[in-house]
């Protein structure tokens, strides 16, 4: 199965807000929500300075933190995507806290962020903001394709910025949106190496493991809802652990080629 | 994968409106046929829920206007994108296009004809129908006629149905004051000094030939905030492409984020700059001298002008580094002549702008740019006739953004009681473009003549005239205010009729034509009805001619009837022009070599004038002289205003979508100075000019981006309109703190740099 991938060239943003503006307009977005928010960068002291945009939106992680701590599966990995389905969602906010980039937001109750215009791809179209984007800064593909384009823009831009780099290639496990960097990751407010927070391991460890106490309590008390539930809970909590032992072995695997 | 597949062949858009999943890939701009909605998760998607109907048509949100594809389903539009045909939007669209659905759909929106009950400004109104409306604004301009004359009747417009009236209306019903905002608070400086010194317009879709720069120098031009789709796209591949860009701006714009030289420069002083360029391409050889030698005159004299001009005279005066004025010079040489200053948009800064514009054409012809690959094409505008009508009361429509009215035959527009236009062309300013900020005054004065009724179509007077005190006395004094408008702007409320329009999206419009590298004609189609009790501006014009007496320029029953007339002078129809994607694109003549050794300067020499006589008849300098601007007293700060790039003018600020990305504007204040004046981001700050006019509260934005000695906001916040729900009250306004303007003696434009502001914390 192809995995797909998002082409966010930094370099080339201008800053237009375009992208923000036809996600809310394709995808009908309720009032307040917003899946792209262009955030100013500056460094240096007048006049000597550099600066961009950061694109801040979902960066579709492999090892996606929202999407193992997400306890109703509203939050899932498709295509190599992170998808939401906001009809599942209990507005528990786990994925805000869980997610190493601050992306998900709780808008009406329930958690709100990119889903990659899955029904829009789905039907065979771009994503909007890749459609109207004027400094053609994002595209969308197979990732494999992606990624030879964000090396080939890096090398395009070395001359003018000798620090660019591919940022996301291997980040969280992989990003779904490979980005195009002219500078340190720091400059664009971007982790150097983003980590599924501390609190992941407090959830794996503490956390599901009391709601899973709680839920066999339920389940006396209100019966085959809660049977359901524990069904989810538990399903979930073995492929969190089937996940730790793959992650785990990954982290084995890489090691061992270095 | 990317952007190959936005390109939608033209066969799958002659199949128009389906339904289903081919109708759903359509709308998406997918090649191969959509699967079937999804079911289950989430609400279905506004692509599978019905017919999907798209119409043709070109975006109104700012004046530079992309063609369009609108596709609406049930009736309801939801979704606005970029027509693949189109030359300007290339398929995509910047944020603002992107809003077209919800500026349409803002519940603010005037919903009727509307006749004034309370006191001017009061904004109290009582709905009419559209007989009553027309019928109270035909009398009262037939009494004013009767007593004062046609030329009484001043008509300002803007955005897409302007023609109307400042154009089709204004000609037949008989007055020359007729003007648009673009030419004296914009760009006409540019314009004029163009005229003078290669004897053609910049024209709207400024002529850089982008596809081949290999060098762009931006003079104040904040590409990227002013977020023009076509500029956008043309700047950015350049950039990617390798040319080199130089961004001189006191501000550290989003364009100077991207250059690889960045002059922060005093304000004001811009003219020194481009003289000491100039002094640096000469004196050390490096124009394009065969080129000089052939399509230009007045060199020697120009050389011996700048020839004390160097780096270090500038630098002292531009607070620059001579050695990086030297180096620009050098670098802009160095890729001549795919190196292009180009002509920036709103230049009207300190009221000696024509001089300045003159010196950026000065060094664009010093580069061999004019008519080379890769520099400055020649536009041509597109072959097609206008509407067969009567000959006009008065000849020469009111000008846009590049034409000089009258100027075919150097004589201005008479109106049939012989006055020629109020704003003092040709007596308080040298040449010929509509001012409209000098027809504020004979509605006061009632000098050179009596300006007794304006109509005001789509410009929101209040922030975008300078010196709002003396606009609003004029308001007062006025026998009739009409103002036609989608939202009750500030100045709808000074009004005694108010006429609702009817959106681009809901409306037919004449054909849009552009005079371009590949000159073109873009179909405008509504895609639903009209809102609410609103109609098209052709619809008043119409209504209102018919009921004084100008039936005879009004044959035609219905705008599709006039355009149908106008295509068939070209041989197409509407339907032809449907199928073909909605737009006709022909050939242009861009380059020195499509003219076979004539000349396609139409200056009196035939060559690029660097040494203007017709400036020096006139009494004028021939050549460009820096002169000092006044300075901001210690503790003032010189205001600066410019784009966001969610935003057009006063208009969009009350747009949902557009309010929501940017719902007020802040005071960039140089990161120092704020500290010393102990504030900090997110305080909270009213501004007071050297007149004592105040604006905010105002969010500081503490930054390294901007010069110690100046402030900047965009432009547009401020609005004090009850009406505008998400608007009113957010931010402060540019507009109200430019009470002084400079005139240029020149071209009659408005310069508006010339304001103080200082900071108060408190109201």
């Amino acid at each position: 199965m192809a995995l797909y991938a998002f082409l966010l060239d930094l370099s080339r943003c201008i800053g237009c807000e375009a992208c923000a503006a036809a996600c809310i307009a394709g995808n009908e977005l309720p009032a307040g929500a917003q899946y792209i928010h262009l955030i100013e960068q500056t460094h240096g002291v007048f006049p000597h300075l550099t600066g961009g945009f950061k694109n801040h939106r979902c960066y579709h992680c492999a090892d996606a933190a929202c999407v193992k701590v997400c306890p109703t599966g509203a939050l899932y990995k498709e295509d190599g995507l992170t998808r939401l389905n906001r009809d599942v969602c209990i507005g528990c906010a786990y994925c805000t806290d869980a997610c190493p980039f601050n992306v998900p937001q709780i808008v009406d109750g329930r958690s709100s962020k990119c889903d990659a215009c899955a029904a829009t791809t789905k039907a065979g179209g771009q994503p909007w903001c890749v459609r109207t984007c004027p400094s053609d800064a994002l595209r969308y593909g197979e990732r494999r394709e992606i990624l030879a384009e964000a090396h080939a823009r890096v090398e395009a831009i070395r001359a003018r910025y000798p620090k660019a780099r591919v940022y996301g290639e291997a980040e969280a496990g992989g990003l779904g949106v490979v980005i195009v960097l002219p500078d340190a990751p720091e400059a664009f407010d971007l982790p150097a190496n983003p980590q599924t927070p501390l609190l992941l391991d407090v959830w794996q460890k503490v956390v599901q493991p009391a709601a899973v106490g709680l839920t066999g309590l339920s389940v006396l008390v209100t019966g085959v809802a809660a049977i359901i539930a524990r069904r989810n809970h538990m399903k979930e909590l073995a492929e969190l652990r089937a996940q730790q032992a793959q992650t785990e072995q990954n982290a084995g695997a890489q090691e061992g080629e270095r | 994968m990317g952007k190959v597949q936005l390109q939608i062949s033209r066969r799958t858009f002659l199949k128009g409106a389906l339904t289903g999943s081919a109708g759903a890939a359509l709308a998406l701009g997918a090649l191969e046929e959509a699967a079937a909605a999804p079911s289950g998760k989430g609400a279905t998607p506004w692509y599978y829920r019905g017919e999907i109907k798209r119409a043709y048509s070109v975006c109104d949100m700012c004046p530079w206007r992309c063609g369009v594809i609108v596709q609406s389903v049930n009736g309801r539009v939801y979704k606005i994108d970029g027509n693949p045909a189109d030359p300007k939007s290339r398929g995509m669209l910047c944020a603002r296009g992107q809003a077209g659905a919800s500026f349409m759909y803002d519940p603010d929106r005037l919903r009727s004809p509307m006749i004034r009950i309370g006191e001017r400004g009061e904004g109290k109104f009582q709905e009419v129908t559209w007989e009553e409306a027309l019928d109270a604004m035909a009398q009262k301009l037939l009494a004013i006629k009767e007593q004062y004359g046609p030329e009484s009747v001043a008509i300002f417009g803007h955005t897409s149905g302007e023609f109307w009236f400042t154009d089709y209306f204004a000609q037949a019903w008989g007055t020359p004051n007729a003007s648009k905002p673009s030419s004296s608070l914009c760009t006409s400086p540019r314009e004029e000094a163009s005229l003078l010194t290669v004897g053609l317009p910049v024209g709207g879709h400024e002529p850089v030939d982008w596809e081949g720069v290999r060098c762009v120098t931006l003079i104040g031009s904040h590409i990227g905030e002013d977020s023009r789709n076509t500029v956008m796209q043309d700047f950015t591949r350049a950039w990617a492409r390798g040319a080199k860009v130089i961004v001189v701006d006191p501000r550290f714009s989003s364009a100077a984020a991207k250059a690889d030289y960045w002059l922060p420069i005093k304000p004001g002083t811009d003219t020194a700059l481009l003289l000491a360029w100039i002094n640096v391409l000469i004196t050390e050889h490096r124009y394009d001298a065969e080129y000089v030698a052939e399509w230009t005159q007045g060199f020697d004299k120009l050389a011996a002008h700048v020839a004390e001009m160097t780096p270090e005279w500038a630098a002292a005066i531009t607070e620059l580094d001579p050695e990086l004025i030297r180096t620009t010079a050098r670098v802009m040489a160095e890729h001549l002549p795919q190196s292009v200053i180009v002509p920036g948009r709103h230049v009207t800064w300190y009221g000696n702008d024509t001089q300045r514009m003159r010196a950026v054409y000065i060094i664009n012809a010093l580069l061999g740019a004019y008519g080379r690959e890769g520099g400055i094409y020649f536009n041509k505008s597109p072959y097609i006739e206008a509407y067969p009508h009567p000959p006009f009361a008065v000849a020469g429509s009111s000008g846009g953004c590049s034409a000089e009215p009258g100027a075919e035959n150097g004589e201005l527009p008479v109106g049939p009681s012989g006055k020629a236009r109020a704003d003092g062309a040709r007596t308080k300013f040298l040449r010929g473009p509509t001012a409209m900020q000098e027809l504020i005054e004979p509605m006061i004065t009632g000098e050179p003549y009596p300006i007794k009724a304006l109509i005001v179509y789509g410009v929101n007077l209040l922030h975008s005239i300078p010196n709002v005190p003396r606009t609003i006395e004029a308001l007062k004094k006025l026998d009739l205010v009409v103002a036609i408008d989608v939202l009750p702007m500030e100045h709808v409320a000074w009004a005694d009729i108010v006429l609702p329009e009817a959106t681009i999206y809901e409306r037919f419009e004449d054909v849009w034509t552009v005079s371009h590298k590949t000159p073109y004609i873009a179909l405008r189609e509504p895609a639903v009805e009209p809102y609410a009790d609103t109609k098209p501006a052709w619809w008043m014009a119409r209504e209102l001619g018919l009921r004084v007496g100008l039936e005879k320029y009004f044959k035609w029953e219905t705008v599709e009837e006039f355009v149908a007339t106008r295509l068939q002078s070209i041989g197409y129809t509407v339907e032809k022009l449907r199928e073909e994607g909605g737009v006709i694109v022909q050939k242009g003549k861009p380059y020195l070599s499509d003219f076979k050794g004539a000349s396609p300067f139409k200056t009196p020499s035939g060559k690029i004038e660097l040494y203007s006589e017709a400036l020096a008849l006139a009494g004028h300098d021939p050549l460009p002289v820096y002169t000092p601007v006044e300075e901001p007293p210690p503790g003032w700060f010189r205001l600066l205003y410019g784009r966001h790039p969610v935003h057009t003018f006063a208009k969009t600020q009350n747009t949902p979508l557009l309010h929501q990305l940017n719902p007020e504007n802040e005071l960039w204040l140089n990161a120092e100075v704020a500290a010393s004046l102990g504030l900090k981001n997110g305080d909270r700050v009213w501004l007071e000019n050297q007149d004592g006019a105040r604006s905010g509260p105002i969010k500081v934005k503490a930054t390294q981006r901007i010069r110690p000695d100046a402030v900047f906001m965009s432009h547009g916040f401020g609005h004090n309109a009850p009406g505008l729900s998400l608007a009113n009250g957010k931010g402060a306004s540019d507009a109200a703190l430019i009470t002084r303007y400079a005139l240029d003696p020149i071209c009659g434009g408005a310069g508006m740099r010339v304001n103080f502001v200082r900071i108060v914390k408190e109201a």
